[in-house]
Order: C-alpha cells, then sequence, then structure tokens
C-alpha cells in the first residue's frame, strides 16, 4: 500500500480563494501547490443562520484536529468563526490576508512541522 | 507535500452559473481521511481541476466519519458504521448541507454531489460491505468489501434532498478502487456536470 501522504497542514480558507473571481487570487490552488489540506468557510451569501450551522460543523471537525497536533492557519476573513472556534474552546488561528499568490505559497511554506506530523498510527 | 501532476489549475478560476458541486470534505483535505487512507498532502486535484476546467463553483460538504469516531478511526463498513447514533449525526450534518444546497438550487444553480467510491459513508455508486467484520481488526488485505450502493452520509442527504423535491447530479473520487483509471475517473465526473 502506498504510505499515507497527509501533510498534517490545514489551511481555513475564506469561501472567495475557493472559488476566486477571475484575476483574483486562487488560494486552493496555492494551498494544492504547498501541500495543504483546505477547509472552505461559508460563502457570505449564505444566510446567518445557515453560516453559523457551517461553522459549528468545521469547528468541531477543527477540535479533532487540534487534538492530534495538526497545523492551521485561517485565510482570509469569517465573521463568525472566532465564536464557533469559542464555543468548542478553540482558539483563533494565525491569520493571514495575502494579496498574492506568492505571498500566500511562502507563508504555508514557512511553517514549521507540526506536531503531529510524527503520529505512529501510519504505516 | 503534494504530487506532481495533481494541483488545481491556476488561474481556472469559478465562472458564475455553470452550477455548483458539493464535494466530499475530503477531497479539499486528504487529512481527514482514515490513517494510512490519504492519497496525497491535501487537495486531491484530480477531481477539484474536472469542476475548476468546466467552471463550477466547489462547496466542502462536512465529513461525516471524521467528528464522528475521529482520526483515529479504524477502517470500517456500512454495518459497523450503521448505528441509529450514527444515523442521526448524518441527519444533522445532511440538514445542513441540503439547506446550502436550497439556497443554491432558489439561485437557479444546477447541483452535483461529488462522493468517494467504496466509502461507507460517501460512497455515491460503490460502498463497502462485510456484515461479519468486527472485532480484533485484522484481515486479509483485499477488497472484497466493495459492493453496490450509497455511503450512509449520502443516502441520508439524497433522502433530505429528494424530500424537499431537489435533484441532484451524482459522481465518485474512484481513487480506493481497484480498477480505478485517473482518465476514466475525469470522464465520469464530466458527464455528470454535462447531464445537469
Amino acid at each position: 500500500m502506498k504510505p499515507d501522504q497527509r501533510s498534517f497542514r490545514i489551511a481555513l480558507l475564506a469561501d472567495r480563494f475557493v472559488n476566486p473571481p477571475p484575476g483574483e487570487l486562487d488560494g486552493l490552488a496555492v494551498a494544492a501547490r504547498a501541500g495543504w489540506g483546505v477547509m472552505q468557510l461559508p460563502a457570505a451569501d449564505y444566510p446567518a443562520q445557515i453560516a453559523g450551522r457551517i461553522l459549528a460543523e468545521v469547528a468541531e471537525q477543527l477540535e479533532e484536529f487540534s487534538r492530534h497536533g495538526y497545523d492551521f492557519v485561517v485565510v482570509g476573513e469569517c465573521g463568525g468563526l472566532p465564536a464557533a472556534l469559542g464555543a468548542v474552546g478553540l482558539p483563533v488561528p494565525d491569520q493571514i490576508m495575502p494579496s498574492t499568490a506568492q505571498e500566500l505559497l511562502g507563508l504555508l511554506k514557512a511553517r514549521p512541522a507540526p506536531p503531529g506530523s510524527s503520529w505512529p498510527g501510519l504505516a | 507535500m503534494a504530487e506532481r501532476g495533481t494541483r488545481p489549475s491556476i488561474g481556472r478560476s469559478y465562472a458564475h452559473g455553470m452550477g455548483v458541486a458539493f464535494v466530499a470534505h475530503c477531497l479539499l483535505n486528504q487529512n481527514s481521511k482514515v490513517g494510512d487512507g490519504a492519497h496525497c498532502a491535501g487537495v486531491y486535484s484530480p477531481v477539484v481541476d474536472v469542476l475548476r476546467d468546466a467552471g463550477w463553483r466547489i462547496e466542502q460538504m462536512p465529513c461525516p466519519e471524521l467528528a464522528f469516531t475521529g482520526l483515529n478511526r479504524f477502517w470500517a463498513v456500512r454495518e459497523q458504521l450503521d448505528t441509529a447514533a450514527y444515523r442521526k449525526h448524518c441527519r444533522r450534518l445532511a440538514l445542513t448541507v441540503a439547506d446550502m444546497i436550497s439556497v443554491r438550487v432558489q439561485q437557479g444553480e444546477d447541483i452535483v454531489l461529488i462522493g468517494v467510491e467504496g466509502s461507507p459513508s460517501m460512497g455515491v455508486r460503490i460502498t463497502s460491505s462485510d456484515p461479519a467484520r468486527g472485532g480484533l481488526p485484522e484481515w486479509p488485505e483485499g477488497t472484497s468489501e466493495l459492493t453496490s450502493g450509497e455511503g450512509i452520509f449520502v443516502e441520508e442527504l439524497r433522502r433530505e434532498l429528494g424530500s424537499r423535491g431537489i435533484a441532484a447530479g451524482t459522481s465518485g473520487e474512484t481513487h480506493a478502487l481497484p480498477d480505478h483509471d485517473e482518465a476514466a475517473q475525469r470522464a465520469r465526473i464530466s458527464a455528470a456536470l454535462d447531464g445537469r
């Protein structure tokens, strides 16, 4: 079996970096190039009640990653995120507002290896 | 780090009006996979590329197994997960996803669900089944558990969408299947998008 290739790194991307308007920064492509997984934050056009439930699910999953030493960054802005994370006892991760793909790539690649990357459970 | 040849197509951005693909969580985040199941570092680009090339918007569904059984879960078949508690968990998630889909349908968007073939939760046409599996987690290497059918979350989501009169196309990533072929995977996903 091919070894597990996970990176133990997750970028929480504002929707505009997952579905960028033409000509704007494609955060999903940059995350892929840097070897980071992506958790998408809710689009701004969702009603607040739906966005709140999406964020609650994001927070619940992030709590599981957090307990296993994964690294996170938030890329862009999402108003309800601090409250959702706070509800599961998590602080807001480092947040970046990149203006270019190179800037984002550099920031992601400069992060130190997360503690979870020595997980002995992998073959 | 990311595998060569699996990067999304930079510059091929979402073009409004082509539709919205609701994708399995792990297609954007392989870190959510069961141990020894991550095919690449993070973003599984062979599927993202198809969606981007076709101009579809991408929305990520939650991983039902991650929040319920955690990162240290064992590989499992449907029968091991098909409990009242897991069904309840999946229905909760499916309600939120169905609400998201309803918003997009009201905006006039076509919808496609992209799952993970072979998954007990996210399978679209192929799931995994073995009524005898349980106990000490040792069994011969093989794929005999693969069988036709949907995973539990996809079942719950399609039931909820059906109750709302919403029809969504479906397709699945096939990396875990023994006959996986990337070109065939791309063709099947493209066909699902074209069929909307």
